[in-house]
């Protein structure tokens, strides 16, 4: 492999890469679910939090700048891989089944790109509602002050959007789909790596399963958390 | 007892195929898979209609030769069993089976359930050896390999090269076939010095025969008739890094 | 009958000391230069272990190679299946072998009727083989040290076999096709799968060219070159149903025998004791359960004739071990010959088991007690779980039923010590020669012979043809082409044209039975005969009653195989007439009226110490016989005894 593109053709470079990326946005995921926990300690830790990021100055950016690069890497990869899927095998059998066993066909890895698209859908829409929303501009209603300092209130803006059922059951829904997406991503992320043998494979499998169901529950108590306790504040 | 075939039967690469019902009565619980056929298409002959054709040679699960979806599975239901190897026992009087060729662009379809593998053969040819020529050997215990390495080498090397990986897997992937060679030579001091040239030229030219990508699906494994790991996927991956150094 | 011709056939051994025969001989040889190789063209029929190793090593000498083979792959030859092992005289677990005695044991286990010159040579180069297999990363068993480790196989008294699980086979041939298609990368072979070779093409009397069929298309396509090596396997499968793949045949073989090249010891064929039974008439083929088998496993038959109760029902002294009651020493490990034998004399008396009665026991129960099932299983568990595949039965709770099945063939195309037929040329190799095992082939010396024919015999000795050998140019366009092509051509269409009545499945079946029941394990001169005249017939009631279907043009496994089975029902009357021509016992060819009292083999080597090597005469016409007088000067004859 002589040039640096090459990675993009090679089915090995293609995986690589899938994995990297998928793996760094699994991290981000986690980091900010663990950001998003601190709404349980109440508002004002969950804006200090917030404003601490901001503070970061240009190493947010940075991060911010990475997770755009990374999105772009691994949608364009997982993509790719569907497309070359849909070409290698130009007739389709008449009837197909998985053998089971030890076939990790399940309805998380037949669904990655549907799951992975939703996320993209969603991560656009999110975007636009949290960080984009109201108080991004530095309206004064969305400020609060919090030992002495002056910050963006966005646990306001958050127990806002999920008064609203609709976005309260459909936070839960990609959430389950974000679940389904890295019950198969972790492992396979690993697998992606070269970093699996056959000793580690059920272990990674099963640990990759529970991250990513831990994932998923942690992030759909929130919305449900809100929608019920947040009307009474 | 009576078995209801829908096989998969076209002219050539050219023409298009369709699934054409046969039944096949008095079968014996004791015949193997292909013994159904080599009876169905006696009576095909005598019947002046042409036999199905398909690929097969041992019938001992070694040869690699015979291919068939039975079902969709690859070789068939049962367990680390080629499709020479499935018998009859296995089904009910009265059952319907789906038979189809392996599918996948880089098998271009040839008769019936016979397709052409070449494809696997020049992955071999890209790398898939030592280099060393007859006569340069040196002494056979020159060498010494633990024997677990030894023996994690030979579950690579079991592969018999049907192809029923690529056929199974949703993306028509050859990645079990490949990493299976790289991992097994990979595990063996022989021909060190050309492992990681041997990884990279045998990814590019699976690559270039238009497989799909691994998308780590395991389907592979479980269908493969000698139960190759999918850690040999894994395998590859490493063996193709290092290779970049 | 047959007529006996006074032609000598020179094997060109060479002079000197057994020991110094093949170093002599390689020393003295003429070398080609490669600027010279370079311009030479080698067709290779067969990728077997023969033809794969021959092909590779030859490309990397600088020829120029093109390789043929049936299956759609090369790595899908024969040789594939093979389970046992392959011998060496490495001596690594210094048990006191050496080439000498494995160039013994091979000499005796033929029964003395092998070339003491290319058995010593055999064995000599047999240690090379395995440095060469082992380089190319074949994964041969090893211990806990790391070192390579042996086993004892077929009752040799030294552990000398090499091998890997129950696959030695397919791990061999697969390091022989990786060396092979390392050479079709390097654009030194040329591969055509998917190629069956119908005919020879003569030059001037030399070997120059093949006529394939391309299985894909039908079209017939010429290959001219300077030199034909057939390695083309061998030819169990006249009998319908052997262990031999469903591809092999003799057809490459047949085609060169009516072009002229002689046809050895066609009778010389190998019944193997522990196949697994036939179970009805839609059977395709036998499986063979490794040899190492009787190891462990008692074989034995109920006392009473007709004896239908459950063998878990059977006391002990209603059973008939009776390999150990008339072996004492040897017991279940005598060699495959005398076990067959013996199997198939018990069944005739009526005590055979299973459904057809054809079948006796291999019992592991004692086995099983004294290691455990999980001992038994580590030793033989893949062989285990094939047979229930198989069958459909737990090994571990019933005793196996076997029984012998045809498994190889000693006999093959003549061959001089530099393995070259009669025809300038034309090189055999591999199983389809007749040339190292004599009457009887032991346990892991195929995969021996294969490999050292190809690896270290043919890349001196076609040198040597080729240096001394004026070759005038010659094109596809030399009318020997034209010829061959149109008879084959014309083969192919009478065959297509016939539109009768029944399928050449049936006719093989048919054959099939007649070698089995006459040409089998015990022949008498009656029945010989008998058989000769019933092929004669089947033969000819093929040629107007076969219906071959569809047409030439596409893939036709069926006109594949009609094509092979014209040829088998004109080889097995040859097959007949040698057995009814050699009134001796000798190994796997046993005639009734030749034994002991007590039922052994009983040689003949006075007036049988010959190879008989047959030339065709013609169509309609008996085949001639000539003799290669055997000679024995460094071991002794004695009549091989397993009291
Ligand atoms: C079940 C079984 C187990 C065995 N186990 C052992 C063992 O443990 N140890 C041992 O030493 N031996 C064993 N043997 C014997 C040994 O495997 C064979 O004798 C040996 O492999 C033959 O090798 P070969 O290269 O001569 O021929 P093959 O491997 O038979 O190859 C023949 C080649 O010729 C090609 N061919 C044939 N006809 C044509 C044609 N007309 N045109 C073009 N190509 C053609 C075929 O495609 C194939 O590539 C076993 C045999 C069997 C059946
Ligand atoms: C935003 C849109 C997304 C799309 C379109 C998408 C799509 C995909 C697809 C199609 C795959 C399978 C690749 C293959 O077939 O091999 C995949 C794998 C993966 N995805 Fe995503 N994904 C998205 C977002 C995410 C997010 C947000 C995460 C993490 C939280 C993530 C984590 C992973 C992981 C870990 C893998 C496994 C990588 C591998 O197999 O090597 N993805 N993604
Ligand atoms: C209940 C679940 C979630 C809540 C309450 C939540 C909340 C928030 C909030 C409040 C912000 C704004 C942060 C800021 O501007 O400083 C934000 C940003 C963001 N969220 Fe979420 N989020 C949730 C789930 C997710 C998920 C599942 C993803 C990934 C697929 C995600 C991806 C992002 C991204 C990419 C940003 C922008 C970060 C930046 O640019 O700095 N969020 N989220
Ligand atoms: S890896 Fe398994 S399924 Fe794939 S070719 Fe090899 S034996 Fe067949
Ligand atoms: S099924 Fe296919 S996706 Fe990969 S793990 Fe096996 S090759
Ligand atoms: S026919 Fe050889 S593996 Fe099935």
């Amino acid at each position: 492999m002589s040039k640096v593109t090459d990675i993009f053709k090679s089915p090995v470079g293609r995986k690589l890469l899938t994995g990297i990326t998928g793996l760094a946005l699994t991290l981000f995921v986690i980091g900010h679910l663990m950001g998003n926990l601190t709404l349980f300690l109440g508002a004002d830790a969950f804006n200090q939090y917030a404003s601490f990021l901001h503070e970061l100055g240009w190493l947010i950016y940075l991060v911010e700048a990475g997770l755009i690069i990374f999105f772009g890497f691994h949608i364009y990869m997982g993509i790719s891989i569907w497309l070359r899927k849909r070409t290698a095998r130009p007739v389709k059998y008449e009837k197909y089944a998985s053998r089971g066993g030890k076939s990790k066909q399940t309805f998380s890895s037949q669904t990655m790109i549907i799951t992975g698209l939703v996320l993209l859908v969603f991560t656009v829409v999110h975007v636009n509602t949290f960080k984009f929303g109201a108080g991004w501009a530095g309206e004064p209603e969305y400020t609060t002050v919090v030992d002495g300092q002056e910050m963006r209130d966005l646990n306001k803006l958050v127990f806002e959007v999920f008064q609203n059922e609709f976005y309260v059951i459909g936070y839960v829904g990609v959430m389950i789909l974000l679940g389904f997406h890295l019950r198969h991503g972790i492992w396979s992320a690993f697998q992606s790596l070269g970093t699996i043998n056959n000793k580690l494979s059920l272990m990674i499998y099963t640990a990759g399963s529970i991250l990513a169901i831990l994932i998923a529950l942690g992030f759909l108590v929130l919305p449900i958390w809100v929608y019920f306790t947040g009307g009474a504040q | 007892m009576t078995i209801h075939l829908k096989v998969w039967r076209q002219d050539d690469a050219q023409s298009k195929g369709k699934l054409v019902d046969y039944t096949v009565d008095d079968v014996n619980p004791d015949m193997s898979f292909l013994e159904m056929f080599d009876w169905l298409n006696e009576k095909l002959i005598l019947n002046g209609e042409n036999p199905i054709e398909f690929d097969h040679d041992c019938r001992e699960g070694i040869c690699g030769s015979c291919n068939m979806i039975i079902d969709g599975m690859a070789h068939g239901p049962e367990k680390a069993t080629a499709a020479c190897q499935l018998h009859m026992r296995h089904y009910k009087d009265g059952d319907t089976i789906v038979v189809e060729p392996w599918r996948a662009k880089a098998f271009p379809a040839i008769k019936d359930l016979v397709v052409d593998r070449s494809a696997l053969d020049r992955i071999i040819s890209a790398g898939g050896y030592v280099s060393v020529n007859t006569g340069s050997a040196v002494e056979a215990n020159t060498h010494m390999i633990p024997k677990d390495e030894s023996d994690l080498s030979f579950d690579y090397a079991t592969c018999i090269g049907c192809g029923a990986c690529v056929a199974a897997c949703p993306n028509s992937s050859a990645s079990l076939f490949t990493g299976a060679k790289i991992a097994q030579l990979a595990h063996l001091p022989q021909g060190d010095p050309e492992r990681g040239k041997r990884a990279v030229n045998m990814v590019d030219q699976m690559h270039k025969e238009g497989f799909g990508d691994c998308s780590n699906f395991g389907e592979c494994e479980a269908v493969c008739p000698v139960e190759i790991s999918i850690s040999a996927i894994a395998e590859m991956r490493r063996e193709y890094i290092k290779g970049q150094f | 009958m047959s007529t006996v011709s006074e032609k000598i056939l020179d094997s060109k051994i060479p002079d000197g000391k057994l020991e110094e025969k093949w170093s002599n001989h390689k020393n003295t040889v003429k070398l080609l230069s490669p600027a010279n190789k370079r311009k030479h063209t080698i067709l290779v029929v067969g990728s077997g272990l023969a033809g794969a190793s021959a092909a590779a090593s030859l490309a990397e000498l600088g020829y120029n190679v093109k390789c043929f083979c049936i299956q759609d792959s090369p790595r899908r030859a024969h040789s594939i299946a093979a389970q046992g092992g392959i011998n060496a005289a490495k001596n690594y677990p210094n048990d006191g072998d050496n080439v000498w005695r494995l160039f013994h044991d091979t000499v005796k286990g033929g029964d003395y009727r092998a070339r003491e010159a290319n058995v010593y040579r055999l064995a000599e180069v047999s240690n090379n083989i395995i440095d060469q297999c082992v380089a190319q990363g074949v994964p041969f068993a090893r211990d806990y040290g790391g070192l390579l480790d042996n086993r004892s196989f077929g009752g040799a008294q030294v552990s000398r076999t090499f091998y890997a699980r129950g696959q030695t086979g397919q791990q061999l041939l697969l390091g022989a096709y990786q060396a092979l298609m390392r050479q079709v990368d390097a654009g030194k072979v040329e591969m055509l799968s998917r190629q069956e070779m119908l005919d020879l093409v003569l030059v001037n009397g030399k070997a120059r060219g093949i006529i394939t069929r391309n299985l894909v298309t039908g079209s017939l396509e010429r290959h001219a070159g300077h030199s034909v090596l057939l390695c083309t396997g061998g030819y169990g499968n006249a009998y319908y149903l052997s262990t031999n793949a469903k591809n092999s045949n003799a057809t490459a073989a047949w085609r060169c025998y009516k072009r002229g090249a002689l046809f050895a010891n066609p009778c010389f064929t190998q019944i193997h004791p522990t196949c697994i039974p036939v179970s009805g008439d839609y059977q395709s083929k036998l499986t063979l359960m490794s040899e190492s088998l009787r190891n462990d496993g008692r074989v034995w038959v109920p006392i009473k004739q007709g004896d239908k109760r459950h063998p878990s029902e059977i006391p002990d002294d209603e059973r008939d071990y009776f390999l150990e009651r008339k072996y004492p020493s040897f017991g279940n490990l005598v060699p495959r010959d005398v076990a067959s034998r013996n199997a198939k004399a018990v069944c005739d008396e009526g005590r055979g088991v299973g459904r057809t009665g054809l079948a006796v026991y291999l019992d592991f129960r004692e086995a099983i007690k004294r290691f455990g099932e999980d001992g038994i299983r580590e030793k033989y568990g893949n062989l285990f779980s094939m047979y229930e595949k198989i069958t459909g039965e737990n090994p571990y709770e019933v005793p196996m039923r076997i029984f012998p099945a045809v498994h190889y063939t000693m006999g093959g195309l003549w061959v001089d010590y530099n393995l070259m037929s009669n025809v300038p040329g034309l090189h055999v190799l591999g199983e389809a020669n007749f040339s190292d095992h004599g009457a009887n082939r032991l346990g892991a010396s195929a995969l021996m012979q294969g490999l050292a024919d190809g690896y270290f015999v043919i890349p001196y000795t076609l040198g040597e043809y080729l240096v001394n050998t004026e070759l005038e140019d010659v094109d596809i366009s030399h009318e020997a082409f034209a010829e061959a092509e149109s008879s084959s051509f014309q083969g192919i269409q009478r065959l297509l044209n016939i539109n009768g009545s029944k399928t050449p499945i049936e006719y093989h079946r048919e054959l099939g039975l007649i070698m089995w029941d006459h040409v089998g394990m015990a022949r008498t001169k009656e029945g010989l005969t008998t058989a000769m005249g019933k092929i004669s017939a089947l033969r000819e009631d093929y040629w107007e009653n076969v219906k071959v279907p569809g047409e030439n043009a596409t893939y036709n496994k069926y006109l594949e195989y009609a094509c092979r089975i014209g040829d088998f029902l004109e080889l097995g009357e040859l097959m007949a007439r040698d057995a009814l021509n050699r009134e001796e016992s000798c190994g796997g060819h046993f005639r009734e009226e030749h034994q002991t009292e007590e039922n052994e083999a009983l040689r003949n080597d006075d007036d049988f110490s010959y190879v008989a090597a047959w030339e065709y005469k013609g169509k309609g016409l008996p085949a001639e016989l000539h003799k290669e007088e055997l000679t024995f000067e460094n071991v002794e004859l004695t009549q091989r005894s397993y009291k």
